[in-house]
């Protein structure tokens, strides 16, 4: 991938576009665009103790919006791992891994201002170590979710989820992993992955989320005029509504050696934009992103401005899920997938953003849980096949399923910080 | 490899009403529009280059009920391609407008003036010819160089007077030249029942060409075919397309049509197609539900049309009219292959008007009455039947009917399928509507 012409694109556009095609290349255009920016990233910590246990416990470090919602920051990497060598980890390779990410703690504050990261394992990698995982974690291979899929699972090794609000700082991060740079932020590299594993460039993945930025890729092939001007997300909503998500504590593993981990599901996939924004109306897409009574009741506003810090979903909703398809001829993604909850409290903790990767409109779905088979089950309601053919179709009328296409699927277990480097799969 | 070339026309007569359409074949590998040259009308010297779609007449207020339209689409018809137990046969023609359909309301879409056609497909079991009428979430991907254009897509079901059912949407292109088109059928999850049991329970892809080009636009724009501007909007329908694959033979025929009076509404062969005073559905026999299994094999293209009322066996409860669809009812002893053998099952048949296109996505639930008491309410159940084709039905578990018992059916959702031109006023208030056991009834 070669750098994006400036021409033409916007400051933000081009560091997205930038944040894309990666590498050192990038970073150095990066900097170029936006050279004030790093004396402005806040430096991270030498005490590893004082972060978080969890790796996944981001919320606290991140900004919230005026609702008090937690907001992701406005770019994400996931960067594909490979491992150098088969079998058992050593225990070089596994200090080698936590000094690299630990270099990484130093540099950068834990924050969307700096910089938040996780490492996950794949099924994949725990077979290639000959080190099946623990009884209390429940890792299966990724398969197809539904009928209508047929996805490419991630049978690499490990995933980086790299995110900041700085374009720079996820590029020079990852620049840093890998020994492409001497100094990031202000620190020394002095270790790198590059002896452990393999970047899988063509496995790797990018993304952006935040008011106005789906709004900023209508160059993009199948990514219409007709999407809001500030909307955070292409479908056109607010998403992420913290009484929607799960708490960091409901999704974090509770017993066992990765007590403090959590799993973590990353699907990936096309989005319709152009049947959505230009043949629904808002009314219908209203009624199928959340209910037919967001529609009657106007809960919504035009891009979710009404709800505040949640999508509205009433256990009333709920219930009814069924009796809309029969009597009203459409049902809700948000109303169907809400049938899963557990005692009223949604399991999956969503960290989802949008991508133009291959240059069309997507979804990197990510997803934290205690166990993926959690997220197989809010996958199964929002398919809503018991609804299919009972007032709704298999895909029309049926929630947003006429919408969106997976192409790949992942699973993974995101182990507590102290296990993160290369972790045996049980660490007893 | 597949010809590309091989389509036809479908246009030329404007006897739509009264005729079946006559399809112009042009299966040499050459300049396939202008063989038709001569079949067109002065539509087609009128058509600048440059469109994509034409200007179609608006009709001002039309009935809360099936109407005619302004005009027959003209459209390309591509070879068949089976695919495991489907067979498809793709169309294609300019973007028009059309309606999606939510609960009981309806969203008009038109085309936005950039490249595009609007591609279509029926889709029928490879072997029975029985074309499959439900929505299971069918996916388009097109491409043009080994790129693809656009993001994927779920086409509409749709139902349209000369289509009957099919999946279709208007799909932006690039420019012009030679495009790939992969349809991935995912299993159907509705209920199926006879020979249908089991079946269509693997993911299969179809593949096929087309070209977009000058040729392609002024074939399906200039073949586009006015009715008689007095027929807009009345009550009625046009006929279902034959997709025959004579060639030659086609032409002559439609050159018998082509005559731009030729509709005659006092023809009382052929009025079955119209007029406000019952929809004579059985009538019809164009495009009959029976026909369209011995079709296939032979580059027939099936058209979704359900048997008329009277071939239903058993118990015929009647066939009450609501929202201008014809809702055939009957019931099956308790003998029947489509329950256990312990319950009687009602079967409630939906369909258009004239002709008798299955109308699917419903939700229809029914309440038997006696002596002004109900006594049950069922859902019914949408199922496709290689004999009965689509229809809903429960078993009759809590109740054995008897004469004298009422039967209301409810039309909970009306069908939720995307219409074309001149359907989209129909089948969305849908009052409930009753019928009567009569046990003696012969069948």
């Amino acid at each position: 991938m070669s750098l994006p012409d400036r021409t033409g694109l916007s400051r933000r556009e081009y560091l997205r576009a930038v944040v894309a095609v990666g590498g050192a290349s990038a970073l150095g255009a990066c900097l170029a665009e936006d050279g004030e920016t790093e004396d402005a990233v806040p430096g991270g910590t030498d005490d590893p103790e004082s972060l978080p246990s969890r790796q996944h416990a981001w919320n606290d470090a991140l900004s919230t919006d005026d609702d008090g919602n937690v907001q992701l920051p406005e770019h994400h990497v996931l960067v594909a791992l490979s491992l150098v060598d088969d079998g058992e980890p050593t225990d070089e390779a596994r200090e080698t891994v936590e000094t690299s990410l630990r270099t990484l703690e130093r540099a950068y504050e834990w924050s969307n201002e700096g910089l938040v990261f996780t490492v996950g394992y794949t099924p994949a990698y725990f077979e290639r170590i000959g080190s099946p995982t623990a009884e209390t974690v429940e890792l299966p291979e990724p398969t197809a979710l539904t009928v209508r899929e047929d996805p490419e699972p991630d049978d690499f090794d490990a995933l980086l989820h790299l995110a900041s609000d700085h374009a720079e700082v996820v590029l020079r991060a990852e620049e840093a992993l890998f020994g492409e740079v001497e100094e990031v932020n202000g620190v020394a590299v002095e270790t790198d992955l590059s002896t452990v594993f393999e970047r899988l460039d063509d496995r790797r993945r990018t993304g952006f989320i935040g008011p106005g930025l789906p709004a900023e890729h209508t160059d993009t092939s199948g990514v219409p005029e007709e999407i809001p001007e500030d909307a955070p997300f292409f479908m056109g909503f607010r998403s992420g509504f913290r009484a929607n998500q799960a708490t960091e504590d409901r999704a974090t593993i509770t017993e066992g050696p990765f007590a403090g981990g959590t799993t973590q599901h990353v699907s990936s996939m096309d989005l319709q934009l152009e049947t959505w924004f230009k043949q629904d109306s808002h009314r219908q897409r209203v009624s199928k992103m959340f209910s037919p009574e967001h529609v009657d009741e106007d809960l919504v506003g035009d891009i979710g401005e009404k709800l505040s810090t949640s999508s509205g979903v009433t256990d009333e909703r709920i219930e009814a899920t069924e009796e809309d398809a029969r009597t009203r001829g459409v049902v809700g993604h948000a109303q169907k997938a809400a049938r899963a909850r557990e005692d009223g409290q949604p399991l999956l903790l969503r960290r989802d953003f949008n991508t133009v990767d291959g240059d069309r409109p997507g979804v990197h779905f990510l997803s934290l849980q205690r166990e993926i088979e959690e997220f197989v089950r809010v996958r199964n309601a929002m398919t809503g096949a018991d609804l299919a053919g009972n007032g709704v179709g298999g895909v029309q009328n049926n929630g947003i399923l006429q919408y969106i296409f997976v192409n790949r699927r992942g699973n993974y277990l995101l182990p507590p910080r102290p296990l993160r480097a290369l972790p045996s799969g049980d660490p007893a | 490899m597949m010809n590309r070339r091989r389509f036809f026309y479908c246009a030329g007569s404007v006897a739509a009403l009264t005729t079946a359409a006559g399809c112009l074949g042009d299966d040499d590998s050459g300049d396939g529009p202008d063989a038709d040259d001569e079949t067109r009308t002065t539509a087609e010297n009128e058509t600048d280059e440059r469109r994509v779609a034409p200007d179609l007449p608006e009709i001002e207020d039309p009935p809360d009920a099936v109407y005619v339209p302004t005009h027959r689409e003209a459209m390309q018809m591509l070879e068949p391609v089976e695919a495991g137990a489907y067979a498809l046969a793709p169309m294609l023609s300019y973007p028009h407008p059309f309606w999606l359909v939510d609960g009981r309301e309806t969203e008009r879409v038109d085309p936005d003036g950039s490249p595009a056609v609007h591609l279509m497909f029926t889709l029928w079991d490879a072997d029975t010819g029985l074309v499959l009428p439900v929505e299971s979430g069918a996916q388009i991907r097109v491409e043009r160089d080994g790129q693809e254009v656009g993001s994927p897509r779920s086409p509409w079901a749709m139902i349209s007077q000369e289509m009957g059912f099919h999946f279709g949407d208007n799909v932006p292109l690039d420019e012009d030249g030679t495009y790939t088109v992969e349809v991935t059928l995912p299993p159907i999850g509705v209920r199926k029942t006879g020979a249908l049991e089991g079946r269509f329970a693997e993911t299969e892809t179809a593949t096929f060409e087309f070209t977009y080009d000058e040729d392609f636009r002024r074939a399906v724009i200039g073949g586009i075919e006015y009715l008689d501007e007095d027929l807009w909007g009345e009550r009625g329908a046009l006929e279902p397309m034959e997709h025959g694959q004579g060639g030659g033979g086609d032409e002559g025929d439609d050159h018998e049509h082509d005559d731009s009076n030729a509709h005659d509404e006092g023809d009382g062969e052929d009025t079955g197609h119209e007029g406000e005073d019952g929809h004579d559905a059985d009538g019809h026999e164009e495009g009959g539900g029976n026909g369209q299994h011995e079709d296939h094999g032979d580059g027939h293209v099936p058209y979704s049309s359900l048997p008329p009322a009277e071939d239903y066996p058993e118990t015929l409860l009647g066939d009450p009219e609501t929202g201008d669809a014809t809702l055939v009812t009957t019931l099956l002893e308790s003998d029947t292959r489509l329950t256990d053998g312990s319950h009687p099952y009602l079967l409630v048949s939906p369909r258009t008007p004239y002709n008798r296109v299955p109308l699917a996505d419903m939700a229809i639930s029914a309440t038997i009455g006696r002596d002004g008491e109900e006594l049950a309410t069922v859902d019914l159940e949408q199922t496709l039947d290689d004999e009965y084709d689509l229809h809903y039905g429960a078993e009759l578990v809590d109740v054995q009917p008897e004469t004298g018992d009422t039967v209301t059916l409810t039309v909970e959702s009306p069908p939720q399928v995307s219409r074309h031109r001149g359907y989209e006023t129909a089948f969305l208030e849908m009052p409930p509507v009753e019928v009567e056991v009569d046990m003696e009834v012969p069948e």
